[in-house]
C-alpha cells in the first residue's frame, strides 16, 4: 500500500490540485522537448515550394501563413513574388491564390475563397484557392503617367506639375510611385508629401470604370508617424462628383475604402484625387486605386 | 559532541553549500552557453566603455608610478573615460572590463590593436580563461546571475525549508527572458540581483542592526548598477508601513528603521564613490542622469500585433497597453512556475492559519517593543506583503501608460525572484502534501528531491529550448515562438541575433566589401572581429536609410518596425527573395540579401 488513502478522502481537492500541477509539470517538460522536432524543416519548404512552383500559373498569388513566415516563402518562392505583387493594395484581383501554411494558419488573403487542393509537406500545408477575381478596369498606380498634376492654391489658382521620367515635379512637391511602408507593411504606392494651405490634385482624364473604385492610403515611413501628427484628407472625385474622402493619420494603417460607382459603370470617367493636409511636417502619403468590378 | 556537530553540519550543507552548489550550477550552465549569444547593442556599447573606464584605472596606476597622482583626477581625464555611457551609473562596466583586462586571451597586437577603444602600449599580462574577449567581459554578469540564484535562496529561507527554497532559486533563473539577459554584459539581472540583495539585507535589518547598515551600502551598490535602484526605497516603505500598521492605528508614527538612515546616508555616498563621472558636477550630473530617465523616449516595441512607440492617447489602447506587464508575464514565465506561484499566493494569504502554517518557516517576535535598531522585533515581518510589493511594485511601474516598454519584460525582472519565492511556497506545499499522501517510507524520503525535480524540470527544458533566442520564447499558453510570433508579441531586440549568420555572411562577403549591417552597431561587428568571428576588414556600408543603395549584401533584423529597411532592401537589391534566412523553431529573425544583376523593374514585369 504506497498511498494514504484517508488522507486521500479527506483532502481530495489538495490531492487533486497536486496531481494537475504535477500533470501540467510533465506536459510542459515535454511540450518543451518535442514542439521543437515539429518546426517545418528547410526540406518541407522547398518540397512545398516546387508543388507551388509545378502549377504556378502568371497572375497567382502566393502567400504563407502565419504571414511572420513570408521571409521563408519569399526565401524559396521570392521570383514568383516580386515586389509588384509583394506591395500589393490587396488581393482582390487574384483568383488562384497558393497558400504555404503551418499550424492550422489561414491567410488573411484567402478569405472568401475556396480550398481547390490540398497538399501536405511535411509541417506545411500547401493550399491552392481559388475565388472570382476582381477585374480591374484601371489600375491608378501602373497607369499614373496618364494623369496630369498641379498645386491648386486657395484662390483658385492652379499651377500644372511637369512629368517626369518618374516621378510629377511640382513647385514644393512631387509625386510618383514608391515602395512604402505604411502601417509596418510594404505597400506600392503613389508617393507624395502634401503641402499646408494648397491642393495637390491628381487627375486621370479618362478612366474606364468598373462597379467600385478602390482606394487605399496610408502615412509611409514608422519614424515620421511617430514624430509627427498631422491629418492628411485624399479626397476621390469622378467627373466632378465626390466619391469621399480618405481621412488618414499616424494611427489610420493601411486605410481601404471601397466607393460605389455602378452607376457608372462600363463608362469613362475623369477622376481626380485631391491632397490637403492640416500640418504638412512629417507627412509622407502613399495611396492606390484600382477601378474595378469586384 | 556528535550530537553537535550533526546538526552543524547539516545546517552548513543547507545554508551555505547548497547554495553554493546552485550559483555555480548557474554560472556553469551560462558560461556553456553565452557563447551562442550574439552580441546586442547596448552591450557592445557597455564593452567599449568598460574597456575605457577600466583604461582610466590603468592611468591612475600610470600615473602613480609617475609620481602624477592628482593627473588621474582631473575633470577631463575622468570625463575623457566616464563621460562614454554616462546615462548609466558605472560599476557593472567597471567590473565587465576589470574582468576583460584580467582573464581574456590576448590577441592584441596584432591587427586587432586599433580596435581597442584605448591604446594598447603592449601585450598585457592576462589569465586566459577565455578564448572569446566578449566571454571575459560578460564574466561579472555570469558570476552574479549565480549569486542571484544564491540570493534567492537564501531570500526563500527566510520563509521557506530548503527544499522549496531551493526550487524557488532555480526557478528564479529558469526563465528563457530571464536567462536570455543573465549572461550578457548588461544591467538588467545585475539590478535584479541587487534588488533581492537589498531586500534581504532590509528583511534581516528588521531584526538585527548590523543588516541595517550593510542596507545602505547594498543599496549604493544597487544605485551604482541601475536607475531602477531609485524605486526600491519605495517598495521598502511600502513594507514597513504595513508592517507596523499597528503603530499607525494607536496612532504614533513608526520609528524610522536604521535600514531606511543607512540608506539616505550610505547609499548615495557608495554610488558617488564608485560613479567617477559625477565627481567634478555630482548635483548637476545627478540632475542630468534622473532627467534622462524620467524622460526617456518610446522605441518601437511589439505587443499584441501593434508596433507600440508613442504613449496611446485613446482609452482604449490605455487599457490595452495596462495589460502588457501581466500579458507579457502569462506569456512568458513557465506555465508550471505560475501554477505554483498561484498555489504560493493562496498559501501566503492564509499564513497566519494553522493549516497552511508548516509550509512556511516559523519566526515568531522575538521582543515585546521594537527599536529603531530591531524596527521588526515584536512584530510579524508580513513575508506575503514584502513579497507582494516587490513583485507588483515592478510590475506596476511599467502598467503605467506613460511608461515606455522598449525593453518589455527585461524592465520589470526584479519582480521575478520574489514571484519565485511565491512558487517555492507552492512547491513545498505539493511536497508536503505528496508526503502525507505515500505510506511507503522509502516513498516519502524520495518524494522531495524528486518532486522538486520535477516542478523545475519545465522551467529547465524550457530556458534550455529558447538558448539563444530567449527574448522571442513564449511558454505553452502562447504556443511557444510560433505562438509567441502569431500573437504578435515582441520578438527580439537590439540586433544581438544576427550572430548565427555570421558564417553565411563571410562566405558570401561581396568583392565590393559593401555590407549593410541594419541594427548591428558598429561596436558590436568591432567585438565580433575581435572575438575572431569576423574576419578583419570585414565591410561596414554604415547606419542610415541612405547607405542601403550603396551595398550589396544586407540583413535585417526583423521586428516590426524595421519593415522599413527589409523595403530599402528590395528596392535596391531588385529582390524580394532572401537569400538566408535565420530562424529559431520556424520564426525568421534575421533575414539576408543579396544584390542580384538583374535590375529591379525586370523582376517586377
Amino acid at each position: 500500500m504506497f498511498i494514504d488513502r484517508d488522507y486521500l478522502r479527506r483532502r481530495r481537492v489538495a490531492v487533486v490540485l497536486g496531481a494537475i500541477i504535477v500533470l501540467l509539470a510533465v506536459v510542459e517538460t515535454g511540450n518543451a522537448l518535442v514542439a521543437p522536432l515539429r518546426t517545418p524543416s528547410d526540406r518541407d519548404w522547398t518540397t512545398a515550394a516546387a508543388r507551388v512552383r509545378a502549377e504556378f500559373r502568371t497572375g497567382d498569388l502566393i502567400v504563407a501563413a502565419p504571414a511572420w513566415a513570408d521571409p521563408l516563402m519569399r526565401q524559396k518562392l521570392g521570383d514568383l513574388v516580386p515586389q509588384a505583387v509583394a506591395g500589393r493594395m490587396d488581393s482582390a484581383r487574384y483568383g488562384r491564390i497558393w497558400e504555404i501554411s503551418q499550424r492550422g494558419a489561414r491567410a488573411a488573403d484567402t478569405t472568401g475563397a475556396a480550398v481547390a487542393a490540398t497538399a501536405r509537406c511535411g509541417g506545411l500545408t500547401v493550399r491552392r484557392w481559388e475565388k472570382p477575381p476582381a477585374t480591374v478596369t484601371f489600375d491608378f498606380l501602373t497607369e499614373w503617367r496618364q494623369a496630369s498634376m498641379a498645386v491648386v492654391h486657395a484662390d483658385g489658382v492652379e499651377i500644372p506639375c511637369t512629368q517626369g521620367a518618374d516621378r510629377f515635379q511640382c513647385v514644393g512637391a512631387a509625386l510618383g510611385p514608391e515602395l512604402l511602408e505604411i502601417d509596418t507593411t510594404l505597400r506600392n504606392g503613389l508617393a507624395v508629401d502634401p503641402v499646408e494651405g494648397v491642393t495637390l490634385a491628381l487627375e486621370f482624364p479618362a478612366v474606364p470604370l468598373g462597379r467600385e473604385l478602390t482606394v487605399a492610403a496610408g502615412l509611409h515611413n514608422v519614424w515620421l508617424r511617430k514624430s509627427s501628427d498631422g491629418k492628411v484628407r485624399l479626397r476621390v472625385l469622378a467627373d466632378g462628383r465626390e466619391l469621399g474622402t480618405v481621412l488618414v493619420t499616424s494611427t489610420s494603417g493601411w486605410s481601404r475604402q471601397g466607393y460605389d460607382t455602378a452607376a457608372l459603370a462600363g463608362q469613362t470617367a475623369r477622376v481626380r484625387f485631391e491632397i490637403t493636409v492640416d500640418k504638412a511636417h512629417g507627412r509622407h502619403l502613399g495611396f492606390a486605386a484600382e477601378a474595378r468590378n469586384p | 559532541m556528535s550530537g553537535e556537530a550533526v546538526p552543524t553540519v547539516r545546517r552548513w550543507r543547507r545554508e551555505w553549500l547548497l547554495p553554493l552548489v546552485l550559483a555555480m550550477a548557474t554560472s556553469a550552465w551560462m558560461l556553456a552557453v553565452e557563447g551562442r549569444q550574439g552580441i546586442g547593442r547596448d552591450e557592445s556599447q557597455y564593452f567599449r566603455a568598460g574597456e575605457r573606464y577600466w583604461g582610466w584605472v590603468e592611468s591612475v596606476w600610470n600615473n602613480l608610478r609617475q609620481g602624477h597622482p592628482a593627473r588621474a583626477f582631473t575633470r577631463a581625464a575622468v570625463d575623457g573615460a566616464w563621460d562614454d555611457n554616462h546615462e548609466h551609473p558605472g560599476l557593472m562596466k567597471l567590473l565587465y572590463g576589470t574582468s576583460w583586462r584580467l582573464f581574456h586571451k590576448c590577441d592584441c597586437m596584432g591587427g586587432k590593436r586599433g580596435l581597442h577603444p584605448i591604446p594598447i602600449s603592449g601585450k598585457p599580462v592576462t589569465l586566459p580563461l577565455f578564448r572569446r574577449e566578449s566571454s571575459a567581459f560578460r564574466f561579472p554578469a555570469i558570476l552574479l546571475a549565480g549569486l542571484g540564484v544564491a540570493l534567492a535562496y537564501w531570500l526563500a529561507r527566510r520563509m521557506l525549508r530548503p527544499t522549496p527554497a531551493a526550487v524557488a532559486a532555480v526557478l528564479s533563473v529558469a526563465q528563457p527572458h530571464y536567462f536570455f539577459h543573465a549572461q550578457i554584459a548588461c544591467f538588467d539581472v545585475p539590478i535584479t540581483v541587487m534588488a533581492v540583495l537589498v531586500a534581504l539585507a532590509y528583511w534581516k535589518s528588521l531584526r538585527s542592526p548590523r543588516w541595517g547598515i550593510l542596507c545602505g551600502v547594498f543599496w549604493g551598490l544597487a544605485l551604482a548598477t541601475k536607475h531602477n535602484a531609485w524605486l526600491f526605497p519605495f517598495f521598502l516603505l511600502a513594507h514597513y508601513l504595513w508592517m507596523r500598521r499597528g503603530d499607525l492605528r494607536r496612532p504614533r508614527l513608526p520609528r524610522v528603521p536604521l535600514a531606511f538612515v543607512s540608506m539616505a546616508t550610505l547609499g548615495p555616498l557608495v554610488l558617488f564613490m564608485l560613479w567617477p563621472w559625477l565627481w567634478h558636477s555630482p548635483v548637476q550630473r545627478t540632475q542630468a542622469w534622473v532627467q534622462r530617465h524620467m524622460q526617456h523616449e518610446h522605441y518601437n516595441f511589439e505587443y499584441l500585433g501593434r508596433n507600440w512607440n508613442l504613449p496611446p492617447t485613446d482609452t482604449r489602447l490605455k487599457l490595452l497597453r495596462v495589460t502588457f506587464p501581466f500579458v507579457s508575464t502569462l506569456f512568458t514565465l513557465p506555465v508550471t512556475t505560475m501554477a505554483l506561484a498561484a498555489v504560493g499566493t493562496v498559501l501566503f494569504l492564509r499564513r497566519r492559519r494553522r493549516d497552511g502554517a508548516s509550509v512556511f518557516v516559523a519566526a515568531p517576535p522575538r521582543a515585546l517593543r521594537p527599536s529603531w535598531l530591531r524596527p521588526g522585533a515584536d512584530v510579524d515581518r508580513a513575508g506575503g506583503a514584502f513579497l507582494a510589493i516587490h513583485i507588483a511594485g515592478p510590475i506596476a511601474m511599467v502598467a503605467l501608460p506613460s511608461t515606455p516598454i522598449f525593453g518589455g519584460v527585461k524592465h520589470f525582472l526584479p519582480a521575478m525572484p520574489f514571484l519565485c519565492v511565491l512558487a517555492g511556497a507552492g512547491a513545498g506545499w505539493l511536497i508536503q502534501v505528496a508526503g502525507k499522501l505515500a505510506m511507503a517510507p522509502r516513498l516519502r524520503r524520495a518524494l522531495p528531491l524528486a518532486l522538486a525535480a520535477l516542478l523545475c524540470a519545465p522551467a529547465v527544458a524550457e530556458t534550455q529550448r529558447s538558448h539563444p533566442d530567449g527574448l522571442g520564447h513564449y511558454n505553452l499558453l502562447a504556443g511557444g515562438f510560433a505562438g509567441g510570433a502569431s500573437l504578435g508579441m515582441n520578438r527580439q531586440f537590439w540586433g544581438y541575433s544576427a550572430l548565427p549568420l555570421l558564417p553565411w555572411m563571410i562566405a558570401h562577403r561581396p568583392a565590393s566589401n559593401r555590407i549593410y549591417w541594419h541594427d548591428v552597431l558598429h561596436d558590436a561587428l568591432i567585438m565580433y572581429t575581435r572575438d575572431g568571428r569576423l574576419p578583419l576588414g570585414i565591410g561596414d556600408a554604415g547606419v542610415g536609410e541612405q547607405v542601403v543603395e550603396q551595398s550589396d549584401l544586407g540583413i535585417v533584423i526583423i521586428e516590426k518596425h524595421f519593415t522599413v529597411y527589409e523595403g530599402l532592401l528590395w528596392r535596391a537589391y531588385g529582390t524580394t527573395a532572401p537569400s538566408s534566412v535565420y530562424t529559431h523553431e520556424g520564426v525568421p529573425f534575421v533575414v539576408a540579401y543579396e544584390r542580384r544583376k538583374t535590375r529591379p523593374e525586370l523582376l517586377a514585369k
